[in-house]
């Protein structure tokens, strides 16, 4: 589904990803993982279109995308819940939902989107009318992915899902990511948080300093010695 | 004699907020201050002018005065603005000054130097009752300007299109990601904003009765502080703004009669709200 080889990023001076290639086929839940700063949030800036690619090559199911617009991908179906959110401060819960179902025209795909996000955060239906700004983290998180679905997109690039979040919500948001897994939905997620996002993945890759240095199954990763000493907290 | 006054202030203070709202939204959207602007407000009352001097309908020359406003405004954002948004937002800003000075002496050059009269009449007459009198104009601008405030309201709050413009001026990034094509929401603002000076064109033209090369200098700073009154970008606050001012001014000249100049006291308001509330009026610390 999606085919990424060779890019690189720089801004400025600084080379923020150096010759990165990974795929993402139909249907898998594939983990990025590294340290802070690694460059784990410029390639899904990347792959969205919100940062330009100086050389390689981006292909989303079968086609070349590497310098179409952001808001073009967005309508092939790629979706993304940014870090840190992006909830927009001064809009409802509702006009949020409404912003990320933007490209449905169709009136029933919009209201059995609505559904879904209400069933799968009730707290969102109760705070529907009120504005982003005044949820808390946790809330804010929920609405962002619940924003990223609403496009009903084929591949959807999760971003530090589980940063600042309490633990509790922690565990929440990673139960709806299996969840999404489970219905079919492909899945890119980037995470500080390897053990948890390792425990959910089917493959992963390890980014170190804008390179992959690793890539495998996630069984095979969470046993990789490397792997454990670097992010999995030793033993 | 109060609701007289109040009558004025809101007359003038509606026009204010036709000319600042395109100010506050291009700003909220693109982060340059618009001095032109006030360029495509004169334009507006210049081609208003010309098409009721053509045709001799007033309904009619606003309309084309609103589409030459939106066509130059739409111009000056895709060739003049669009260019030049990688680099430091004073370069804009130096483009804006000059292309509104450029703009004044073109209309010096292409329709003189000397005041032309715009007496467009629709036929309403004057509305008096007792010591009570609206104009003929003043009804229009009352009429017109709220018309297009609640098109611009439900535009803003009840169309896809609105929502995608309100969200852009949050965090424009994250709207494209969802599928908004940014430049196309630019443009939107800049037409719609530029409709909205164009139409204050040709109602200050009539109220006043007179089209002349500088009449957008007055307007190009007081809207600016009106702007900053309402907190740069922020539509609602820009509306309350607009009509303090009016309804200031009309109030220090009118009753209080003190013996400053009345454009003043836009100013003094700004001077105020930058000392006490500097995230404006409506805006949030």
């Amino acid at each position: 589904m999606l085919k990424v080889r060779g890019i690189e990023v720089s801004y400025g001076e600084f080379l923020a990803l150096k010759e990165i290639s990974f795929t993402v086929n139909d249907g898998e839940l594939v983990t990025i993982i590294g340290a802070n700063g690694a460059g784990k949030s410029t390639i899904l800036r990347s792959v969205m279109g919100l940062v330009k690619c100086q050389r390689g090559e981006i292909q989303f199911q079968g086609k070349v995308i590497t310098s179409m617009p952001a808001h073009q991908r967005a309508r092939l179906g790629i979706s993304l819940v940014p870090e840190g959110r992006k909830i927009f401060p001064d809009l409802t819960v509702m006009e949020n939902l409404m912003m990320g179902a933007y490209i449905q025209q169709d009136r029933k795909t919009i209201d059995s989107g609505l559904e879904e996000s209400f069933r799968l955060f009730p707290v969102l239906k109760e705070r529907r009318n009120q504005v982003g700004k005044t949820l808390s983290g946790g809330e804010q998180q929920m609405l962002a992915i619940a924003r990223a679905l609403m496009s009903r997109p084929r591949l959807i690039l999760m971003d530090e899902i589980s940063l600042g979040l309490m633990p509790i919500y922690v565990e929440e948001t990673f139960r709806v990511i299996q969840n999404l897994h489970q219905q079919g939905v492909t899945i890119l997620l980037v995470e500080q948080n390897a053990r948890k996002a390792l425990a959910i993945a089917d493959r992963g890759y390890v980014l170190e300093t804008g390179e992959i240095v690793l890539s495998d199954t996630s069984q095979n990763l969470e046993s990789n010695p490397q792997v454990k000493k670097a992010y999995l907290g030793g033993s | 004699m109060l609701i007289q006054q109040l009558a004025n202030g809101i007359a003038i203070g509606s026009v204010y907020a036709l000319i600042s709202l395109g100010l506050t939204m291009v700003y909220g959207i693109l982060r340059i201050l618009h001095v032109a602007h006030a360029g495509i407000y004169a334009l507006g009352a210049y081609v208003g002018w010309f098409s009721f001097r053509l045709i001799g309908d007033f309904w009619l020359s606003l309309l084309i005065g609103m589409a030459g406003s939106a066509l130059a405004g739409y111009f000056v954002q895709r060739y003049l603005y669009s260019p030049l948004l990688h680099l430091p937002r004073i370069a804009p800003l130096i483009v804006s000054i000059g292309l509104f000075i450029a703009m004044e002496e073109t209309f010096r050059i292409i329709a003189g130097p000397h005041t032309l009269t715009y007496n467009a009449r629709v036929g309403l007459g004057d509305l008096s009752i007792g010591n009570f009198q609206l104009t003929e104009t003043q009804i229009l601008i009352l009429f017109i300007t709220g018309l297009i405030l609640v098109i611009l309201w439900a535009i803003l709050t009840r169309t896809r299109t609105g929502l995608a413009m309100r969200a852009c001026a949050m965090d424009a990034e994250t709207t494209s990601s969802f599928g908004v094509n940014v430049n196309a929401i630019i443009a939107i603002n800049f037409l719609l904003g530029s409709a909205m000076a164009g139409a204050a064109g040709v109602l200050i033209g009539v109220y006043d009765n007179q089209v002349w090369p500088t009449m957008g200098s007055i307007p190009a700073y007081k809207s600016l502080a009106i702007v900053v009154l309402g907190g740069l970008g922020n539509i609602p606050g820009t509306v309350l703004a607009s009509l303090v001012v009016g309804l200031a001014e009309t109030f220090f000249i009118g009753v209080v009669a003190i013996p400053f100049p009345r454009d003043a006291v836009a100013f003094i308001a700004m001077i105020l709200v930058l000392m006490f509330r500097p995230y404006g009026l409506l805006g949030k610390a």
